[in-house]
């Protein structure tokens, strides 16, 4: 199988990681063909033989931190001079996103970044503790005590319907 | 009390304790109804989880990522004669997937019909999973909705299978009133026809592993075990 063809078929898993993560499905697919591009692109520091899967999550969660980043510092970069109509348009905009989110989804994005993330490797993706802890470059304490700490939050915003 | 903290509760739902914590933390469950309340509220959630991101899996994949993918490999060069199978294969099998998935251990430890129950804070088998478990054969199961990888003798007696849904696989031991699930991980980083080869999960196996007395059973030993009740 070629370099492509394996993305492709590892691609479904892919969006759902991206989906977990992302504030809705649009965000999810923008950051899915970004990191599809970026794989594409850097395709031969990929070492074959090792796993591609880990890869891609890697990929696709470093450009989910770095565009998280540099939302907050557009957010900050606006906000003194045109605070009344961002805030009214950005208000609007989450209004919407969240009418068609379902409970689920609210709670994952009411996680901090670390504990999401965390979560989505492990309880979405199905991973081990070693191979999630690879990807996020924390150690096997770190993982363990971000799954304990978002599960907790999880379950008590899923209250008993969960 | 016990002294069960939370991150060996998880790392129990998550299939990450060996042989010995496993033990440990099913019989501290046993003695304790609210750590039992914990562990039940912990597995819904996880439950929840995948089941909730699992259609996203099942979908087509966008046309716009599958010509990037496509115009950069050349993965379906126009005249290759396997090219059109291929294609096809792979959408049959995101379909399948997404009809699997109502059937599949998806339902886990909902109501009555969930393939799983907790009694006196023990996880048992049940509905699909407990009949499946009791009464289907690996070498007969090909468009099961849960399938059947193992089955073999565990130390000190008694029959256990592996087994495989759409969203949970696991190993179960046959006790005097059924399937004890003795281990449950998520199925969702192999439910695509990429992983099938390399099929069955390393926390599986491995629990396998520390389980099996001997060799697995084969399709003789199997029949003659499910006709004597898996005594």
């Amino acid at each position: 199988m070629s370099f492509e063809s394996d993305l492709l078929a590892i691609l479904p898993r892919l969006r759902r990681f991206a989906v977990s993560l992302s504030r809705d499905r649009a965000d999810a697919d923008d950051l899915c063909q970004a990191a599809l591009e970026r794989a594409l692109r850097a395709r031969d520091q990929w070492q074959p033989g090792t796993r591609l899967d880990s890869w891609m999550y890697r990929i696709m969660r470093n450009l989910w931190i770095d565009e998280g980043r540099s939302r907050q510092r557009a957010l900050r970069t606006f906000a003194p001079e045109e605070a009344g109509q961002n805030v009214g348009y950005a208000g609007d905009h989450d209004v919407e996103a969240h009418m068609t989110l379902s409970d689920v989804d609210r709670a994952m994005q009411a996680l901090p970044d670390e504990q999401r993330e965390a979560i989505a490797l492990v309880l979405v993706e199905g991973l081990s503790y070693k191979e999630a802890a690879e990807i996020l470059g924390v150690p096997m304490g770190t993982l363990t005590s971000r799954l304990v700490r978002g599960r907790g939050a999880l379950i008590e915003l899923l209250g008993e319907a969960a | 009390m016990t002294d069960i903290d939370e991150a060996m509760l998880i790392a129990w739902v998550d299939g990450e304790l060996d042989e010995v914590s496993r033990r440990r933390v099913d019989r501290a469950i046993a003695e304790d109804p609210a750590l039992a309340q914990r562990l039940a509220a912990h597995l819904q959630l996880r439950e929840r989880l995948s089941g909730h991101y699992a259609p996203v899996e099942a979908e087509p994949v966008p046309p716009g990522m599958r010509a990037l993918l496509e115009e950069c490999g050349k993965i379906i060069p126009i005249g290759h004669s396997s090219a059109p199978r291929q294609r096809k294969l792979w959408i049959g099998g995101a379909i399948a997937a997404s009809l699997v998935l109502g059937l599949g251990i998806g339902r886990m430890s909902h109501g009555p019909t969930g393939p799983i129950g907790l009694s006196d804070g023990i996880m048992m088998a049940k509905g699909n999973l407990a009949s499946a478990l009791e009464t289907q054969l690996a070498s007969a199961q090909q468009d099961a909705p849960i399938r059947i990888g193992l089955s073999f003798k565990r130390r000190g007696g008694g029959w256990c299978r592996s087994f495989e849904g759409s969203i949970m696989s696991g190993v179960a031991c046959r006790e005097r009133d059924g399937w004890q699930v003795e281990q449950l991980v998520a199925a969702g980083s192999r439910s695509t026809e990429y992983r099938q080869a390399s099929s069955t999960d390393e926390r599986v196996t491995s629990t396998i592993d520390a389980l099996m007395e001997g060799a697995p059973a084969d399709a003789a030993q199997e029949a003659a075990a499910r006709a004597s009740g898996w005594r």
